[in-house]
């Protein structure tokens, strides 16, 4: 409509107005640049003449070698005026300088690269130009693929298109007409302009409210970390963090991984350090003598048993077996099993991490009176410990309160409150005690919760290791006694559905080691079981003489405790690795070998056959030693030493790049090896198949090509990023040969010797074309290519 | 082509119609050998030497110089030894102690530095894995220069002590052949090159000055930011003013502003480059037919000047060179013809 095309004319002029601004204020800066530029030119000149050297040039403006006349003015059609050859003499000669084979510029790699998503090739358009033909004209996008598919290009609506939508909406609404009109002179399709009516709408409301903002914001940030929650905390570390490689930003595995935890823990003994010695001034062990001379007479049983416990058993959370029980819980409430619990008492703003100040200020006035209930097991039996915290004022407003107990609690809660009559006087001194806590930020509950399921119940290890600076050791402890069930009983959702179960967690260690034990004998059995037959004795048979199959990628699964039939390990065919979610017992799990002396070097070890390297984690005698021998620990490669780690170990050798006796680049060896020696890896970016299909189409234009299968997911391009080896030429007769080995549930290539090969010797291998696959030089006069397998493909050839 | 261009981001777009401000006519023709000229340039490093120009072609590098009244000298001429050797690209530019050099490279990947004040090799630079495209000398300081490399890398070196600076490659680089590359005019740290993966890309060597000074060490450089693209000079008829190409800030990292356009008709060739003249005033770029086309470059909206044609030249013009204050242009053909031109009527005074 007219408005919309007048504003378009507006913004249109607008725009020349403002480029020629531009333009005006580019016109004096360069002004002053070419000044500058101008004032180094001719000073140069002035220091040139004193030095008095290399003078040639302006010798020669004085003497030029020839002259070459000009046309006469309005003579300037005159055939062939100066048609000879001008250059009658030559100055100087440039002596040959040797050049070195063609290459594109690549990128040292050590290890595989997952590719950046800005690398890809797939969907641009890329410009050619035609060596063959007689012109060197362009050829653009050579396929239909290159068209950039719309969907992935989101439209993007520049200022003044932003002018005429706001304004359009503004006066005419967004009914189906304006927005016909729209589409037609701005473009882009009605869904897109609707959305983004939406978000200029918001940005005008976010403009207009931004100044209040402003002004509310500024003065915070000091400790902002300790209000956030700790998975906030941690959310870039659990972002950025690989622990399959553990460091920040693996290139391999990339960010953003899922997050799977091992289910089993190790367990810490607590006992080994909690030997009775203070950590510090602030240590609990000196409040807690303090607390046994003073306090012994007002502090009730309770807590000293508490702290006997605590002492004895370490790890005991929640779990407070206390002398009174029988006075506070009736009889009605017990069953045989039943354990009664002691429930702990708590400041109510340290329960409630969620409220708002102005009820945690309430509740603070509502003294907090009560809390011991006796909880009763319920019909699973074999129970343990369910705290409830609990106050009187709970009953005011129960959906508010951010305890999320059972209902069950409400109920025995209010038994409980007759009963609480009887304990008042020494929930009076838990009051005054836990009065003493200071502040417990979410951050810091967590992270103590953190320190509980990684020490167990040590407030030293916990203050000293995860709390430095923010809390004792003192406070640690007395929390641990005094809050720490509530924090249990209040911050819920992950513990609350299987309290029994974490209790078990954090059992005392004797028992966990035992668990282990068992564990470990049940292991070894099945090892030799499966070994023989039974396991996952298709996989192994793959991948060990898998020649033909493309090995498959593993991802990790999370599948706790145990992998089901929706396992994705399972699904996909790889074993559980040690990086899975899965128990220790999981019958997918690759179990590793326990070869004694053979060293893993022959397909009687399962590791080898089944084409992975040993690991130590995982491997019954694989073991690693560190260092060369030089510092007198056994030889790497000695007795009893696994030779199946040698990707693992980066055992590699010195690969020398020179200029091959046959064509291009060669990789050369510098020492000598025997057969089956381990030479080094081809390292790569790794490419989805797709990117290499288009990739490869690149790569065959420029005749070389460093594409290589790794399994069923990836493709390994060494074109741009890679080692010295992917510069080893193809051979049908090689001394080389490549094998994709499975490293830490990586799929990595290995080259290896195919024979003794002596100092200084290109390196050949198979590439191993498919037919027809292979360019002309390396095709054999009879085709004896008795592998079909698709596998390494590609090679290193000379430019044109 | 590419999708259209947004309301408020048209860029302007110079009429073909010449403003006739300036008028140029032949003054010489000269034929040098029979191979194709792939680089002519003036010597704007040392005022001494302004007249002065380079042509490489094959394997020969020539010195000429321009004097009056149409009259070209030769001052010096180079052959590389290596009969194959095919030289694309040429700079000026001069060591510490103000000696005047000569930078080649061609389709041997070797830098040839000539020291023209001396007429001996300087030094040779092996090191780029392909064909070089381009040679670029930092006119403030005119020991380093930059290559652009078919091997998808350009180089910084030192040509007084032969030192390759640093790399410009690798993930974030050029995916394909680099064309050319220049440096920014009075910003010593940036670099723009561009490629025949249709992008530019603005490079700076800020964070690693320090490898510049002392020059003693080359590595690798991952410090850049590329631009997003939309088309390399020429391909497209037309030489696009790039916002960030032309000195002038981008708005901001990765984006592009097409501020003008300059349409030169049967400019569909990669290698023609265009070129200006020492204070950017105006540009001078060839086309397939053999005729020129002078643009004004510090107006908006771009007024065309002239467009030079002359009867017998009708090959490709595979670069011109305009000499410091624009009064004379020069273009090197296929043919291995140079043509000069000179302008007749000034209507306006220039500088």
């Amino acid at each position: 409509m007219y408005r919309i095309n007048q504003l378009k004319r507006q913004i249109q002029k607008d725009r020349i107005l403002s480029v020629r601004e531009k333009h005006e204020e580019n016109k004096r800066k360069l002004e002053n640049h070419v000044s500058e530029l101008l004032l180094l030119a001719t000073s140069r000149s002035d220091s040139m003449k004193n030095p008095g050297t290399g003078k040639m040039l302006s010798v020669r403006i004085s003497n030029p070698l020839c002259k070459v006349g000009g046309f006469l003015p309005g003579s300037g059609d005159r055939d062939y005026a100066n048609g000879e050859e001008v250059v009658s003499s030559t100055t100087a000669r440039l002596p040959l300088a040797e050049n070195i084979p063609p290459y594109t510029t690549w990128i040292f790699l050590d290890k595989n690269q997952r590719m950046a998503e800005d690398q890809s090739v797939v969907g641009r358009r890329r410009i050619y130009y035609d060596q063959h033909g007689s012109s060197e004209a362009l050829i653009c996008s050579d396929s239909e693929e290159d068209i950039a598919e719309p969907e992935e290009e989101k439209r993007h609506f520049s200022e003044g298109e932003d002018k005429i939508l706001w304004m359009a909406s503004q006066e005419f609404g967004l009914n189906e007409e304006v927005l016909d009109i729209l589409t037609h002179y701005v473009g882009g399709t009605t869904s897109e302009i609707l959305e983004h009516c939406n978000v200029l709408r918001q940005k005008h409301q976010d403009t207009s409210g931004k100044s209040l903002k402003d002004s509310g914001d500024s003065g915070f940030g000091g400790r902002i970390f300790l209000d956030k929650s700790l998975t906030a905390a941690l959310d870039s570390f659990d972002n950025l963090f690989c622990r399959r490689c553990l460091v920040f930003d693996c290139r391999l595995h990339g960010c953003s991984q899922i997050l799977i935890d091992a289910v089993e823990k190790q367990t810490y003994s607590s006992d080994s350090e909690d030997d009775g010695k203070p950590c510090g001034d602030q240590c609990y062990l000196k409040v807690k003598g303090e607390a046994n001379q003073t306090k012994c007479s007002t502090v009730d049983p309770v807590e000293e048993s508490e702290k006997h416990i605590s002492e004895v058993g370490g790890s005991s959370m929640v779990i407070k077996r206390t002398r009174d029980t029988d006075e506070h819980t009736d009889s009605k409430m017990q069953h045989g099993v039943s354990e009664s619990i002691k429930t702990t008492f708590e400041k109510s703003d340290l329960v409630l991490d969620d409220q708002q100040d102005s009820s945690c200020k309430r509740r603070k006035l509502s003294l907090p009176t009560a809390v011991s209930v006796a909880a009763e097991d319920g019909p699973e039996g074999n129970g343990i410990s369910i705290i409830s915290n609990d106050y009187v004022s709970h009953s005011q407003e129960p959906d508010q309160s951010g305890y999320n107990h059972d209902i069950s609690l409400h109920k025995t809660g209010d038994k409980v409150r007759n009963d609480t009559e009887d304990s008042k006087k020494e929930t009076v001194n838990h009051a005054s005690y836990s009065k003493n806590l200071p502040d417990w930020k979410p951050l810091e509950k967590e992270l103590y919760s953190k320190g509980i399921e990684i020490f167990g119940r040590n407030s030293c290890l916990i203050a000293r290791n995860l709390l430095p600076g923010l809390k004792t050791c003192m406070e640690v402890s007395s929390y641990m006694d005094n809050g720490a069930a509530a924090l249990r009983g209040g911050s819920t959702s992950f513990f609350s559905e299987d309290n029994g179960k974490d209790g078990m967690d954090y059992m005392e260690p004797d028992i966990s080691t035992k668990s282990r034990f068992l564990r470990r004998r049940g292991r070894t059995r099945k090892l030799k079981y499966s070994s023989k037959s039974s396991g996952h004795p298709s996989i192994w048979r793959r991948m060990a003489d898998g020649k033909n199959q493309s090995c498959v990628q593993y991802n990790p699964c999370g599948c706790q405790p145990m992998c089901g039939k929706n396992c994705p390990c399972l699904q996909n065919g790889t074993c559980c690795e040690k990086y899975c979610g899965c128990s220790k017992s999981c019958k997918n799990r690759f179990r590793g070998c326990h070869c004694a002396k053979s060293q893993c070097r022959s397909r009687q070890c399962p590791c080898f056959a089944a084409g992975r390297e040993c690991d130590p984690d995982v491997c019954r005698n694989c073991w690693v030693s560190c260092g060369d021998g030089s510092l007198g620990e056994p030889p790497r490669q000695g007795e009893g030493q696994c030779g199946n780690m040698r990707l693992l170990l980066r055992q590699q050798q010195r690969i020398l790049l020179g200029k091959s006796d046959v064509a291009g680049w060669g990789a050369f060896l510098k020492n000598p090896v025997y057969k089956n020696d381990y030479l080094g890896e081809y390292t790569g970016e790794l490419i989805s198949h797709r990117e290499a299909d288009k990739r490869g189409k690149i790569y065959d234009r420029a005749n070389s090509s460093f594409l290589f299968d790794l399994n069923d997911q990836y493709v390994l391009d060494a074109y741009r990023k890679g080692d010295k080896l992917k510069f080893a030429n193809h051979s049908s007769n090689p001394n080389c040969y490549a094998k994709v080995m499975l490293v830490a549930g990586d799929h990595r290539v290995g080259i290896f010797a195919k024979e003794r090969i002596e100092a200084s010797e290109e390196l050949f291998y198979d590439y191993r074309y498919g037919p027809d696959q292979a360019p002309i030089w390396a095709r054999k006069p009879e085709g004896t290519k008795s592998d079909d397998s698709p596998a390494p493909q590609g090679r290193p050839k000379k430019h044109q | 082509m590419a999708a259209k261009v947004p309301v408020g981001c048209e860029p302007v777009v110079g009429s073909l119609t010449p403003s006739k401000k300036k008028e140029y006519r032949v003054t010489n023709r000269l034929q040098e050998g029979k191979r194709p000229l792939y680089a002519v340039v003036f010597n704007f490093i040392d005022s001494r030497y302004f007249n002065v120009f380079a042509t490489v072609g094959g394997n020969r590098v020539t010195v000429y110089q321009c004097l009056e009244g149409g009259v070209i000298a030769v001052l010096q001429s180079y052959i590389d030894e290596d009969k194959d050797e095919s030289f694309y690209t040429v700079s000026w530019a001069c060591n510490l102690d103000g000696s005047p050099f000569l930078v080649a490279g061609g389709i041997n990947g070797v830098l040839r530095v000539i020291d023209s004040g001396s007429e001996k090799l300087h030094q040779s630079f092996v090191g780029h894995g392909d064909s070089i495209n381009e040679v670029r000398t930092q006119p403030l300081k005119p020991s380093l220069v930059v290559s652009a490399s078919k091997d998808e890398s350009v180089r910084l070196w030192n040509v007084h002590t032969g030192i390759c600076i640093m790399i410009f490659a690798g993930a974030g680089g050029h995916r394909n052949e680099v064309l050319s590359v220049d440096f920014h005019p009075s910003d010593i740290h940036r670099i723009a090159s561009c490629g025949m993966d249709n992008t530019v890309k603005i490079w700076s060597t800020k964070e690693f000055w320090s490898y510049v000074e002392q020059s003693f060490t080359w590595m690798d450089l991952p410090s850049k930011f590329p631009t997003k693209y939309v088309q390399f000079p020429s391909v497209d008829n037309e030489i696009l003013l790039w916002e960030p190409k032309m000195k002038e800030n981008s708005p901001g990292e990765g984006t592009v502003d097409i501020l003008q356009k300059y349409p030169v008709p049967e400019c569909d060739i990669w290698f023609i480059k265009f070129s200006c003249d020492f204070h950017y005033k105006t540009a001078a770029i060839g086309n397939r037919e053999g005729k020129i086309f002078v643009w004004e470059l510090l107006t908006s909206p771009p007024t065309l000047i002239a467009r030079l044609s002359h009867v017998q030249s009708k090959l490709p013009i595979r670069q011109t060179a305009m000499s410091f204050d624009g009064s004379t242009i020069l273009s090197c053909c296929e043919d291995g013809t140079i043509w000069r031109w000179d302008v007749v009527a000034t209507n306006s005074a220039t500088s």
